[in-house]
């Protein structure tokens, strides 16, 4: 155990350098203008003085080792457009908590969700829960979801709307599309949104393996023997289908990465992933630069959280011979 | 006693103990079985109602979405679409079937806009062509105004008949913003007066589109004088000089939305197209090679360990940025996260029917091993190969749309069918919904289609369903 441990440690931090390597080459090799606020109005010395003073001039291997040795301080350097002069990591710090929040809570609601459902379709097979999954499934993975973001997030407010006017009748106060992060009624629709593909994700897995695990002898023997369908499904079929719906989290931690990009930038979130649509449409390299590096860690981190989580579960998961199966 | 050979010996003759004659047409048949792989993946898919009827309508709708643009009366993408007297954009016209905004019978009066002078100066040439054959009327007749006194010679609820400075005509009554009104106003005439400047009609109808002309064939009218034309029969007042329609209305620039959506819809599929094939080949030759070559299995482990690590939006997202936006980086930036996927089926795969049986014979005969991979491993992947196709095709366009909303994707110049929907995006809560409505119908059943076309393929190419 600990041996693979290490090993899986130290291919992540492998990872992990050579994605800042590549990550940083490629943002070097961008036009200066996303360096400076406005670089229309600098004369060709001021320019000149602020790339040495900043180290751009100097050779790639040079300007690779200062970024590594800053980074080791936790220093991920200035904003140049987005908000000049402030440091990376204090824009970040302040952004970073909510998406976290959102991202755990958007987890959380597609398992609880996603699990059920694909319960119920295994159950009913071919029954009215096995076709609208299905349908709910196809849906889900053939459009686009930037598509049906816009539509719930236009519908879905009427909606969340109505019911509240239900609920608490005339003095219901009414939500905007936007996010407002101290009212909890405008969290519902974007982390409803950014769990839908793991929630068709989970059922689907999760009906594939109930039904794999329905067809098997001990099932057969437990009908057999009087056991009543409901106590099979749960205690038995239920409990071996789950195990191996484990090695999904990690994927769907990246998909819900993904999904916090364009959902936080539709509602106005104020956290990372609206952040990287904004410094992108200023143009501002530090800033792309630093945040695409986070997103990419928190991608290794999660892979590497989810293959020790699924490597402690299951004891049947030989560790030796998992690498560059899955 | 009797043995077992005497019991059965008369029943055996010596004639049938005899050997067969080499029979080469008998062999043959014995040999054959009518099983073929392609013709039992094809009746398979056959049987799948749903799937064949969406093949069906999506071969049709790619077969339109190309030859559009040659069909007659259709407008070009990208044109602006001017009013061709007021040169203002139609912009956010609603979806119509048919321009013609009104019919008249016979016998009406119709003011004409002398509009030939005009198409030659301002207009494009397509209208000044058409100005041949159509005059631009309305039934306007003069405009009184604002602030002056004119006698209401009848009145009527929507339209009141009035008379100034010698014109009979009919004027809007909707007096709560415009005529002043005595207090018996039914009692005519009296004398009224509009805080605006208000038109005067000849018919109690608005003959104009948002106060601009309408358009009549020359045929229908006849005319009176330089300035007045009275219709000979039922005729068609239409939008433009034109009988071309908006069948998907138009933009906020003035843009038919129908030949936007075709146009993007292209683009957005010779994008799809080229990702999947491009997804394919690298896929395929790069799998192929860490399948096969034992030397390269631990690099590229490693290689798809680091890439499998980041979210592929990030990797998108970072190289759309770097690179300028345009048709060839979506294809490339796509390609370069989307073959890794491929290329460890690819290699799963090959490395379980490597060293089968009929591999190491063929081996051992000397066979090269170029010829084995793609005569004894590759047709085994063919099906899936497809699938991963088909279903990268809808993943590509998805990714376009994404990549147009954070801003790096296609300029606005080539239609897309990301651009559309991120101009219709802030349109949904307004009456202009339908801007996002049609593309997000189209997208949707392209995508829907491939699939569900592609996973019952690969259901059909499953040996295990052939029988």
């Amino acid at each position: 155990m600990a041996k693979y441990l290490i090993k899986r440690i130290g291919q992540s931090l492998l990872t992990l350098f050579i994605i800042l390597t590549v990550v940083f080459i490629m943002v070097r090799q961008m036009p200066i203008d996303g360096y400076f606020e406005n670089i229309d109005k600098l004369d060709e010395a001021v320019i000149k003085a602020t790339l040495d003073n900043m180290g751009l001039n100097d050779p790639i291997l040079v300007q690779l080792k200062d970024f590594f040795l800053d980074l080791l301080q936790g220093d991920l350097g200035t904003s140049a457009r987005y908000s000049q002069g402030v440091p990376i990591t204090k824009i970040v710090a302040e952004k970073a908590p909510i998406s976290i929040i959102l991202g755990v809570l958007s987890m959380a609601v597609s398992l609880i969700l996603g699990i059920p459902l694909g319960a119920a379709m295994a159950r009913s097979k071919n029954k009215f829960w096995d076709k609208f999954g299905t349908l709910f499934i196809v849906l889900i993975n053939a459009v686009p979801a930037a598509v049906y973001y816009i539509y719930i997030q236009s519908y879905g407010t009427s909606l969340v709307n109505m019911i509240m006017h239900l609920i608490q009748g005339e003095e219901a106060a009414k939500i905007g599309m936007l996010f407002d992060q101290t009212r909890w009624v405008t969290w519902i629709l974007p982390v409803f949104s950014m769990s839908l593909g793991n929630i068709a994700y989970y059922a689907m897995w999760l009906r594939r393996y109930m039904v794999d695990e329905m067809n098997k002898d001990y099932v057969r023997l437990a009908r057999a023997k009087g056991v009543d369908s409901k106590k099979i499904t749960m205690r038995h079929v239920f409990r071996n289908a789950f195990v191996p719906m484990i090695q999904y989290i990690p994927t769907s931690l990246l998909y819900t990465v993904g999904g916090s990009i364009y959902i936080e930038s539709l509602y106005s979130i104020p956290g990372m992933g609206g952040l990287l649509v904004e410094v992108i449409q200023r143009q501002d390299n530090p800033m792309v630069q630093a945040i695409v590096m986070i997103y990419s860690c928190i991608g290794i981190v999660g892979m590497l959280l989810g293959d020790i989580l699924m490597a402690v579960i299951d004891p049947r998961i030989s560790l030796t011979r998992k690498e560059g199966a899955r | 006693m009797k043995t077992i050979k005497d019991h059965i010996s008369h029943k055996l003759e010596d004639a049938q103990f005899e050997f067969a004659v080499y029979d080469s047409a008998a062999a043959e048949k014995a040999g054959y079985s009518n099983y073929s792989y392609w013709g039992s993946t094809f009746r398979c898919f056959l049987k799948n109602k749903v799937a064949l009827s969406l093949l069906i309508l999506l071969a049709l709708l790619l077969i339109f979405t190309y030859i559009q643009p040659y069909l007659p009366g259709q407008y070009e993408a990208n044109r602006v679409i001017d009013h061709p007297i007021s040169s203002i954009q139609l912009m956010n016209e609603p979806p119509r079937l048919s321009n013609v905004m009104e019919r008249v019978p016979g016998d009406t009066v119709l003011t004409v806009t002398p509009w030939d002078e005009l198409a030659l100066a301002t207009v494009s040439k397509a209208w000044a062509e058409a100005s041949k054959e159509w005059i631009a009327v309305s039934n306007v007749l003069s405009s009184i105004p604002s602030r002056k006194y004119f006698t209401v010679t009848e009145y009527g609820d929507d339209y009141c008949k009035i008379e100034y400075n010698g014109i009979v005509g009919y004027v809007k009554n909707d007096f709560t913003t415009k005529l002043k009104l005595p207090e018996d106003f039914r009692n005519t005439p009296y004398e009224a007066r509009s805080n605006f400047s208000i038109k005067i009609y000849s018919t109690p109808s608005e003959l104009t589109h948002k106060g601009n002309e309408l358009f009549v064939l020359r045929s229908s009218v006849s005319m009176l004088d330089d300035k007045t034309a009275v219709t000979v029969k039922e005729a068609e007042l239409r939008m433009l000089p034109d009988t071309r329609t908006f069948l998907f209305g138009t933009n906020n620039a003035g843009q038919d939305l129908w030949a936007m959506v075709w146009s993007g819809t292209r683009t957005s599929l010779t994008i799809g197209i080229a990702v999947a094939f491009c997804q394919a080949i690298i896929g395929i030759l790069i799998g192929v090679l860490w399948g096969y070559v034992k030397c390269l299995d631990r690099l590229l482990t490693e290689v798809y360990n680091v890439i499998d690590n980041i979210p592929t939006t990030i990797v998108l997202i970072l190289i759309s940025y770097i690179l300028r936006p345009g048709i060839s980086t979506l294809i490339f930036a796509m390609s370069i996260t989307g073959w890794v996927g491929m290329a460890r089926f690819v290699r799963n795969q090959i490395v379980i029917i490597r060293d089968r049986d009929y591999n190491l014979a063929s081996r051992c005969l000397g066979t090269n091993t170029f010829r084995i991979i793609s005569r004894n491993l590759l047709p085994y992947l063919v099906s899936v190969i497809t699938l991963r196709m088909a279903l990268s095709i809808p993943g590509a366009i998805g990714s376009e749309v994404f990549i147009t909303y954070i801003g790096l994707g296609l300029p606005v110049s080539i239609p897309s069918l990301g651009n559309l929907i991120n101009v219709g995006r802030k349109l949904l809560a307004t009456s202009a919904s339908y801007q996002l409505v049609f593309p997000t119908i189209v997208l949707s059943i392209i995508t829907i289609s491939f699939y569900i076309i592609g996973n019952s393929f690969a259901d059909a190419a499953d040996p295990k369903n052939h029988l």
